[in-house]
């Protein structure tokens, strides 16, 4: 039973190491998009929230941004879909690995 | 002074200065600009720890290394592992 056991887990680590190897690429492409777009949606926010409200209301900058109410709208509805996301994902997770009942 | 009551204590004067600009409570006429900016700070902040958590999510994503010389001693260590169970007579 034990031997059973150590040989998958010497499989999976190999297949786990040829894996990471080749991961390098995607994986800084992903996170310059990550921090492009938070900072872009940080920007964003920050003007929308702090500068607007002392340029004048004929600027020309007012057109580029929606009205004020969706500066709390917004945030909302996206924690909202990520709480959703999670469940979703946990309870996935949870169905995935239902035990089936023993049979006497 | 326990670090919690800290935080607590901090984050309530927090909160009252900012519930005292947005609900006008002493009458203080603020200007309306200063108002505006006011009241949505606690969901303003939120978002920017959002923002800062992604982008640092993202920044060690983008610059984990490989370590090439762990990962060719692992492979040979499980080759090693694999010879030595097979003399044991566990079949692969």
């Amino acid at each position: 039973m034990w031997l059973t056991h150590h040989r998958n887990s010497a499989t999976c680590l190999a297949k786990l190491v040829k894996l990471l190897g080749n991961a390098t690429v995607t994986d800084k492409a992903v996170g310059a998009s990550l921090v492009g777009f938070s900072l872009l949606l940080f920007t964003y926010y920050s003007i929308w929230v702090i500068v607007l409200p002392f340029v004048d209301a004929d600027h020309v900058l007012h057109q580029y941004f929606l009205p004020r109410e969706y500066t709390v709208i917004l945030p909302g509805v996206a924690a909202l879909v990520v709480l959703l996301c999670i469940g979703a994902f946990v309870g996935a997770v949870m169905l995935k690995n239902r035990k089936p009942k023993k049979v006497d | 002074m326990t670090k919690l009551l800290e935080w607590v204590f901090g984050v309530s004067v927090l909160g009252a200065a900012w519930a005292f600009v947005t609900f006008d409570i002493l009458k203080m006429s603020i200007p309306r600009p200063y108002r505006e900016v006011a009241w949505p700070m606690p969901l303003y902040l939120l978002v920017t720890f959002g923002c800062y958590s992604l982008a640092t999510v993202g920044y060690r994503v983008a610059t984990f290394n490989d370590c090439d010389d762990a990962a060719k001693e692992l492979q040979a260590q499980i080759i090693e592992a694999r010879e030595d169970l097979r003399k044991k007579g566990l079949k692969f």
